[in-house]
């Protein structure tokens, strides 16, 4: 009988890793909860089991979980992103139970994951840090402490909830004032979401590049970077559009990060998959940010540059399995594209239009395409889970030539029912600061005219529609 | 023999009129339209004519104007402007010709001075020959378009509208040349402007003579009308007497209102000695060729009379209204009564009226008052709004002679004197706050204007921003083949459905079954280009939408009336509401105004009380005896 490895989550990546898992010869079993009982990830699963009725409570239960794991006899577990993906809790609770979690072990989830844990081990690592602060005191304590870290870096600082993340429980602030007030009502948040109510300060880089580096660490002794990410493209912190590698054209700078993030990754005797985060700043300055200990939405990039599946190694290492190729083997060519289509509408504060039915569904293909999707023609989305459609990642030999591929895929597209962020990804495509690789994280702000296009429907949908019209009506108004 | 092209200087253009040692030929292609077509032949029709047009090598293709440009947005869902520079791109060597209603544009009334030379600025772009006249021939409400043209470097081609009667005389009409030419100066061509095809050859050939002898160096153009199928014979006078431009169309598409057919123009003229300067004889035929398997998708728009009217000379209704006046009454249920209305009433209204000239705006003013006076019972007992308005001297001075005294009584009130005194005369109207109006429109659409939506908001300012939604919809549906746009009952299961968009780019659309669910919905399945797309719609509602009622009587509407309950007196829309519910009225108030055959008439409340439903609302459709509110009496 064939193992097989249990899918802790849903959407895309549900059926990314159930592609990885199936091609190594595992069996895949989804879990769903009852509002995703239409998905496609449970059709591609070779069986699946209905968690309860959600929504988005029973992906988080661990007990279930483990439950459904042990039902289907699944030997390991993979977590995908968000939900229990950097839960030290769900680490735990699957060795305890003899059941492989295909990820770093608990003890360093927990300390990445605390933030300024993580900063001293980078510290006494001689990694270049962001100025910051240990955790605040509670009470006026913390306050007089914030407020001498600003007299000496100045403002604008970010107040950072030690236990946030993916870019919740971060506050910018610009005076004083600001910063009495802030403290209690950040520690509130934090306390709220995160059940932690640690707060810490860091000095604000102001509009850096976000370059990340993607490592893979297996058990024995080996640590290899693929290359740089550049996810500068966000608005409010969420990642928009990613690219690999990084657009700066100081290639020693680059290698000098991938190399930091190596000797990062070691320090915290890192394990499996995991992502070092650094900003870069005008002067070509590098801070380390953050080691994220999951496979991330944007990993597909890298696998374009590197010919490298990610997923498939995160299963070999937590299989105890050594990498099959060493630093030197890893090849950069070209350059690769993602954009996060997603069932929004940008023009609206990128308000989620879930709930409605995907009319049409038309995706496309060729060479340089990789698509990670879940919809399909007549699904219906779901309110209660995130907007993602469909990843688009394209590739190219050269920049101009992944641009070009951009463009035409996002017009290949058609989807219909909900409003998508297609348009608003075709303008950033066709914008000049884009095309020439010029960018960084204030590009959505100063780039407003990137929310004026048409609406989505296509020149040949607005006609069908009309046709439509006339044929349904019977009666036709324009021939009277 | 020198043909003219697109682009040359008005001076180098006159001049070669005045030395051509023959004539030109206009194709009147949106007269043609308008005449025997409603208006409605449609931009993908005149593209697949473009070449050959083109080729043909005329003076100018007269395409746009008149009622075109209200038509192109209402029905034909075309913008006016990008109508021009779709057959540009197809004819790079034609001038392009309009017609223009001087003070009231492309309208029925008058605009402000700055909204006349702002529309004039943007449409100059696009057009080099400007045929403009005033209904009255007072020459002053020509003057702002005069003015812009020539400043775009364009030709201005003035018209003296013609009619016939004792008032009539070569010595008026050269006078008027006179006054346009003290205006203009003399690097222009003249218009004898023939909207109803009256009078005959031999008139027609004395006026240009007439014109000629007292200004050998304008180039006369002569504009005409078939209704009476003598067109031709008037023609051929007119290049005999001297005219260097006569108006005809392509043969395909003529009709019985419109122009005569070009080439039975030209080898009438040939026999004469006279040769069509630059014309070329194979394109013209190969023009209607091309188009002719086309005609019959506007079967529906042809008149419901068929054959000429040599009656015309009584009632002298012009080419482009025939079409919609004959569909009024057909609509109506009164085609019976068109022998009363043509050719008694309308010739004794017009002759009480001034004798002035049956075009637009005054052709529809005397068009509904003889309709009105006919079937309402008491003549001019039911004015219209624009009647009072021509009364009272708005639209300018009458020409010849006033009214008697007893029809501005009946259509100002007793006490007509003080209100003539009071309101008469030419108004000057207001400048438009443009920038305002401009704002407006952003609001509407949610993007800001270009200057050619502005320009079609100001003309029409409803059904611009219903037609901007409309493309923002469906796109761009002049792409569409006459078979599909115009099809009524739907499409077979399997046709195949074949255009290219806006963009050039080939489309198919297969369609599918239409199955209707349990709920009563819709589901209509088409292969979009080999792809599988569903739209989806509501139940249809129950036939007999809000306001409409059974026809009734103009007695019972009226009855009703005094009873409170105000119901619609004729077919026509609803333009304002002007009370709202809750508010008292006296007798005699205005509660809403309607508009029928463009004709706006107030409709008045028949008793004193208070509003208490208001069932209508703007832009509502009404047959006689919708209702449009209630009025409870005062208690």
């Amino acid at each position: 009988m064939k193992k097989k490895i249990l899918v802790a989550n849903r959407g895309e990546i549900a059926i990314r890793l159930t592609r990885a898992i199936q091609e190594l010869g595992f069996e895949a079993v989804a879990v769903y909860e009852t509002p995703d009982e239409m998905s496609r990830h449970i059709r591609i699963a070779d069986e699946a089991i209905l968690l309860g009725d959600g929504p988005r409570c029973d992906y988080l239960n661990i007990e279930k979980i483990i439950r459904a794991a042990k039902k289907s006899g699944a030997c390991a577990i993979h977590p995908g992103y968000g939900f229990l993906a950097e839960n030290p809790f769900f680490a735990k609770a699957c060795e305890s139970n003899g059941i492989i979690f295909i990820g770093p072990t608990a003890d360093i989830i927990l300390n990445l994951g605390n933030k300024v844990i993580a900063r001293n081990i980078m510290a006494e690592a001689g990694i270049p840090m962001v100025p910051g602060t240990q955790n605040l005191k509670q009470g006026k304590g913390g306050v007089a402490e914030a407020l001498d870290f600003a007299a000496k870096y100045g403002y604008p600082i970010m107040l950072k909830a030690t236990s946030g993340g993916g870019g919740r429980g971060i506050r910018r602030i610009e005076t004083d004032v600001e910063m009495k007030e802030m403290i209690p009502v950040a520690r509130a948040e934090a306390l709220a979401a995160f059940n932690d109510d640690s707060v810490f300060l860091e000095k604000v880089v102001v509009n850096p590049k976000h370059v990340e580096v993607q490592i893979l660490a297996d058990s024995h002794g080996h640590t290899v970077h693929l290359g740089t990410r550049d996810c500068s493209i966000q608005r409010r912190n969420q990642k928009l559009i990613e690219i690999a590698p990084s657009m700066i054209k100081n290639r020693p700078l680059l290698d000098e990060i991938c190399d930091t993030a190596v000797k990062a990754a070691k320090a915290a005797n890192y394990l499996n998959a995991g992502t070092v985060e650094f900003l870069v700043d005008k002067d070509q300055n590098y801070y380390f940010m953050e080691i994220n200990t999951r496979v991330q939405v944007e990993h597909t990039v890298t696998e374009m540059i590197t010919g490298i599946d990610i997923v498939r190694n995160q299963i070999n290492i937590a299989f105890g399995k050594p990498l099959s190729f060493a630093q030197e083997d890893v090849q950069i060519r070209g350059h690769a594209i993602e954009v996060r289509i997603n069932a929004e509408d940008p023009k609206n504060d990128f308000m989620p239009e879930g709930g409605k039915k995907v009319s049409v569904y038309r995706s496309t293909g060729g060479f340089g395409v990789r698509l990670d999707g879940f919809v399909y023609q007549g699904y219906v989305i779901p309110e209660v889970y995130d907007s993602l459609l469909v990843k688009l990642t394209v590739h190219g030999f050269s920049w101009e030539e992944t641009v070009g591929r951009l463009k035409r895929c996002l017009h290949n597209f058609a989807i219909r029912g909900p409003k998508t962020t297609i348009p608003f990804y075709v303008n950033i495509a066709n914008e000049k600061d884009f095309v020439s690789g010029d960018f960084d994280t204030s590009y959505i702000e100063t780039h407003p005219h990137i929310f004026h296009y048409d609406e989505d429907a296509s020149e040949v949908g607005k006609l069908a529609r009309f046709i439509s019209q006339i044929h349904y009506s019977g009666e036709n108004p324009f021939a009277k | 023999m020198t043909r003219i092209i697109q682009g040359s200087p008005v001076k180098d253009i006159v001049n070669t009129l005045r030395q051509a040692g023959g004539y030109y030929i206009t194709n009147t292609a949106r007269d043609q339209s308008q005449s025997d077509f409603k208006n409605r032949i449609l931009l993908h029709t005149d593209l697949l004519a473009a070449e050959e047009r083109d080729k043909a090598g005329y003076f100018s293709l007269e395409i746009t104007g008149g009622a075109s440009i209200h038509v192109d947005i209402l029905r034909k869902q075309v913008d006016p402007f990008l109508k021009l520079k779709k057959l540009r791109e197809k004819m790079p060597n034609t001038m392009f010709q309009t017609l223009c209603r001087g003070v009231n544009l492309f309208g029925y009334r008058p605009y402000p001075q700055n909204v006349i030379r702002f529309t004039v600025r943007e449409f100059a772009k696009y057009v080099d020959v400007w045929r403009t006249f005033d209904f009255l021939n007072h020459i002053p409400n020509m003057y702002a378009v005069f003015e812009e043209v020539g400043t775009a470097g364009k030709l201005n081609e003035p018209c003296i509208c013609f009619s016939t009667g004792v008032e009539h005389s070569n010595e008026y009409y050269v006078a008027k040349a006179g006054e346009i030419i003290d205006v203009t100066g003399r690097d222009i061509t003249l218009c004898i402007k023939n909207h109803g095809g009256l009078g005959t050859p031999k008139r027609i050939g004395e006026l240009v003579r007439a014109l000629k002898q007292k200004y050998a160096d304008v180039p006369i153009h002569y504009h005409g009308h078939n209704t009476d199928g003598n067109d031709v014979g008037r023609i051929v006078e007119a290049v005999r007497n001297g005219a260097s431009i006569v108006d005809a169309g392509d043969s395909s598409f003529s009709g019985f209102y419109g122009p005569p057919p070009v080439l039975t123009v030209v080898q009438t003229l040939k026999e004469y000695g006279y040769d069509a300067v630059g014309l070329d004889e194979h394109a013209v035929i190969a023009t209607s060729e091309v188009v002719r398997d086309q005609r019959k998708y506007y079967d529906q728009f042809e008149s419901q009379i068929k054959g000429f009217q040599p009656t015309v000379q009584i009632h002298k209704l012009p080419g482009g209204a025939m079409g919609s006046s004959l569909e009024q009454a057909a609509k109506g249920g009164f085609l019976d009564r068109m022998p009363d209305i043509l050719h008694k009433e309308l010739p004794r209204v017009q002759k009480e009226l001034g004798n002035y000239w049956s075009v637009t705006p005054g052709s529809q003013i005397l068009w509904t008052t003889a309709v009105a006076n006919v079937l309402g019972g008491e003549r001019y007992g039911t004015p219209s709004g624009d009647l009072r308005n021509l009364l009272l001297g708005k639209y300018g001075p009458f020409p010849f002679y006033r009214p008697e005294e007893w029809i501005y009584q009946k259509v100002l009130g007793d006490d007509w004197q003080e209100v003539l005194e009071k309101e008469g005369g030419v108004d000057a109207i207001a400048d438009m706050d443009l920038a305002h109006e401009r704002y407006a429109l952003a609001e509407l659409l949610g993007v800001e204007p270009t200057d050619e939506q502005l320009v079609l908001y100001l003309q029409h300012p409803n059904d611009a921003v219903e037609f901007f939604k409309f493309s923002e919809k469906y796109g761009q549906v002049y792409v569409l083949t006459p078979s599909i746009f115009f099809r009524q009952g739907g499409y077979a299961v399997g046709e195949k459905l074949a255009f290219r968009d806006h963009h050039g780019k080939e489309h198919m659309i297969e369609v599918g079954p239409s199955p209707v669910n349990d709920a009563g919905e819709t589901s209509v399945y088409f292969n979009v280009d080999h792809h599988p797309s569903i739209f989806n719609f509501k139940a249809k509602t129950a036939v007999g939408k809000q306001g409409e009622a059974a026809i009734l009587s103009k007695e019972e509407i009226l009855d009703l009336a005094k009873a409170g309950d105000v119901r619609s007196p004729f077919s026509g829309k609803i333009v304002e509401i002007t009370v709202a519910e809750g508010q008292e009225v006296l007798i005699g108030d205005r509660v809403a105004i309607m508009e029928a055959m463009k004709m706006q008439t107030p409709i008045l409340a028949e008793m004193d009380g208070i509003v208490t439903t208001i069932n209508a609302k703007k832009g509502d459709s009404l047959k006689p005896g919708g209702k449009i509110l209630k009025i409870d009496p005062n208690e």
